[in-house]
């Protein structure tokens, strides 16, 4: 299961993947709070298009990033969704896990 | 020095202790106080006093080992009679302190053996797809990309709100009509998908305690129950232990 490296292995072979999950997991998260916010602001129905098709377009960009830089780092989608324990996962059901 | 470690409580009678083998690798035998007799068996002390105990519960292979050989006695235990079984790892001094923890529980004891007699326990797990269907034909992107990018990103969510919604009311149709024939019933916490090792997700994991003769009315409840889909597992007839099972008072 998915779990925060308990110290990063100072492997050079291994350091750059263990590192690359740990920012990838962090950015993820932020992605998917970013992409939740902006469908409440649309739900709500008071932005002008123009902004919503800015929005769109800045975050559907920012998930082709992701999954270009979780290829680089050889990651699946599960393995960004970290194991909270009791909590569930972090990036919830959805997003797979290991 | 040796301890006593105790897999199960039942009426006596004209009783003979399980095969085994027990935890301990021992020939279970019984202790028998009034009508009550514990099936219980002889360990080491130093695999089993409260350090070792706590120790073993570190290590899964061994809590496998030893859940495994107190499940097998317990299940030969009760294939007569009315059977209560304890948690694992109920350990006493001495025979003695075993047939007075009898004598003390006694009406306690009694009541659970006579709750489960003439009674299983089925279990049943309900599980529904994790991922919604995608949708059938995207709209046609009006040069939008952005626009049109988080108009899907909303209809996956609401769809995976809804999907969970009706999970859930399935789960509860199903408990809330099994539970109406059922004598009692007792609803766990649904298991993650990794220990179920399914690709779906499991909405409900309960078990019911049904009158030996109400079997058929039970199975017949489950079958007309609408699952909308959802995967239903009936497992059992089971001994009745999880309205059984006693601790440590």
């Amino acid at each position: 299961m998915p779990e925060l490296p308990r110290r990063v292995d100072a492997q050079p072979d291994t350091v750059g993947r263990d590192l690359g999950r740990l920012v990838l997991t962090i950015v993820e998260l932020l992605r998917q709070l970013m992409e939740r916010q902006a469908l409440r602001r649309v739900d709500a129905g008071d932005l002008p298009d123009e902004k919503i098709e800015q929005l769109g377009l800045g975050l559907m960009r920012l998930e082709e990033a992701m999954v270009e830089l979780r290829e680089h780092f050889g990651l699946e989608p599960g393995d960004l969704n970290i194991d909270l324990g009791p909590l569930g996962n972090l990036l919830g059901p959805e997003a797979g896990s290991r | 020095m040796s301890l006593v470690w105790l897999y199960a409580v039942r009426h006596g009678g004209a009783d003979r202790p399980p095969a085994g083998p027990g935890v301990d690798g021992e020939r279970p035998r019984l202790v028998v106080e009034g009508p009550l007799v514990a099936v219980v068996g002889t360990v080491r002390e130093e695999e089993f006093d409260e350090a070792a105990l706590a120790r073993a519960m570190e290590d899964l292979d061994r809590i496998e080992r030893l859940a495994r050989a107190h499940h097998a006695v317990i299940v030969e235990a009760a294939a007569e009679e009315p059977t209560a079984p304890l948690r694992l790892a109920t350990v006493y001094r001495d025979d003695e302190a075993v047939a007075r923890m009898l004598r003390e529980r006694a009406a306690e004891f009694a009541q659970v053996l006579e709750r489960v007699r003439d009674r299983q326990e089925w279990g049943v797990k309900v599980y529904v797809d994790a991922k919604p269907e995608a949708p059938a034909e995207e709209p046609a992107s009006s040069g939008k990309p952005g626009t049109a990018y988080l108009l899907r990103r909303r209809a996956d969510r609401d769809r995976g709100a809804q999907a969970r919604e009706r999970a859930r009311a399935v789960a509860d149709r199903i408990d809330e009509t099994l539970a109406g024939v059922a004598a009692a019933a007792h609803r766990m916490r649904p298991q993650d998908a990794r220990l179920s090792g399914r690709a779906q997700e499991m909405v409900l994991n309960a078990t019911y305690l049904v009158d030996a003769e109400a079997e058929e009315g039970f199975r017949a409840a489950l079958a007309a129950v609408e699952a909308d889909g959802a995967t239903v597992e009936l497992t059992g007839p089971w001994p009745p232990f999880s309205f059984a099972t006693l601790g440590e008072s």
